[in-house]
């Protein structure tokens, strides 16, 4: 088991709710907690009485939203000085990047949702190109509502053999990032592919 | 941006598409050897989808399957687990810390002064005896 993830499953069976919110709040902003472990671990405790599924998701749900929009509310604020000093607005990438989302905001927020840490990025540069606050607020609500949702299921319908499907879970969120990263390298590409075309 | 630019960065996302392409199918055959490691061990299987296993999977834990316990786990939880009386383990093993049942193992081990395995084998014990004792009432 993750090293990690053992001192946060002792506080969440301590603090609960608390507990819940902190990992998945400080982990949507920026740190990368073994969040989805630990909601898998959530959704057995639910199974076994130790815990409310729904409040639980209500939680996860409300605590990733929140993490978002301060990840995107600081880039805003503060983004554009953050960007000048240190001369990201020349990396092509970064340019790149900035234009899909500028001109594709919400399929890119909501497949992001489900990238792991590139989420947490994803709401910096949502906050740096200032993608309007209503764009960011629907995709960002239906993904977080989504991916915690579906690890608090699977903990829950695996209940006591939670543990054993930890490392099937962590695969399949690598898979679903990389496939989600993919996605968006390969829209980049084919729109500089026919602009360069023309 | 330059047409040399451009080209630059068109040749970086290819390599970088490539990579990631490369990276999936790792990424998904690692996920399918999971999956047939789960089935292997029994722990998935065509059955293992009935309602009756579900159920199964979610009963409260008994005298075999003790081994479960971690270091991680509050005494609270272990008595929701295996439900069991929650004064039992804290007058069998005389705990006397105040935040019982609010307490890992390995806060425990720490406030004892004691090997957690130490902990974790006489909560096995405990937990052992009583479930096979209730089982035979």
């Amino acid at each position: 088991m993750d090293a990690l993830l053992t001192p946060i499953l002792s506080y969440v069976l301590l603090y609960k709710y608390i507990a819940i919110f902190f990992v998945v709040y400080t982990g949507a902003v920026i740190v990368p907690w073994p969040a989805n472990a630990m909601l898998l671990a959530v959704g057995a405790f639910a199974s076994q009485g130790f815990i409310s599924f729904w409040i639980s998701l209500a939680v996860a749900v409300i605590a990733n939203c929140l993490g978002d929009y301060t990840g995107y509310w600081v880039a805003r604020r503060f983004g554009a000085r953050f960007i000048h000093k240190f001369k990201i607005d020349k990396v092509r990438f970064f340019i790149r990047l900035k234009e899909e989302l500028v001109t594709d905001a919400g399929v890119t927020l909501f497949i992001t949702r489900f990238a792991g840490s590139l989420s947490s990025i994803t709401n910096f540069l949502a906050g740096f190109v200032e993608v309007p606050f209503m764009t960011f607020v629907w995709p960002d609500l239906l993904g977080n509502f989504i991916e915690p949702g579906v690890a608090l299921t699977l903990g829950y319908i695996v209940g006591n053999y939670w543990s054993d499907f930890s490392n099937f879970l962590s695969l399949l969120a690598a898979l679903v990032a990389a496939a989600a990263l993919l996605f968006i390298l390969t829209r980049i590409y084919r729109r500089m592919m026919r602009k360069y075309a023309m | 941006m330059s047409g040399n630019g451009m080209n630059g960065t068109r040749r970086y996302l290819r390599y970088a598409i490539i990579i990631l392409a490369i990276l999936l199918i790792i990424l998904g055959i690692l996920l399918v050897r999971e999956y047939l490691t789960l089935r292997r061990e029994q722990i998935i299987n065509a059955r293992e989808l009935q309602l009756s296993a579900i159920l199964k999977s979610h009963g409260p834990l008994t005298a075999d399957d003790v081994a479960v316990i971690q270091p991680w786990m509050t005494f609270s939880y272990i008595n929701t687990l295996f439900k069991i009386s929650p004064d039992y383990l804290k007058t069998n093993l005389s705990i006397s810390d105040l935040s019982y049942p609010q307490l890992s193992l390995s806060e425990y081990a720490n406030y004892e002064n004691v090997d957690v395995i130490t902990v974790m084998n006489q909560v096995e014990d405990s937990l052992y005896n009583y479930l096979t004792a209730t089982s035979t009432q």
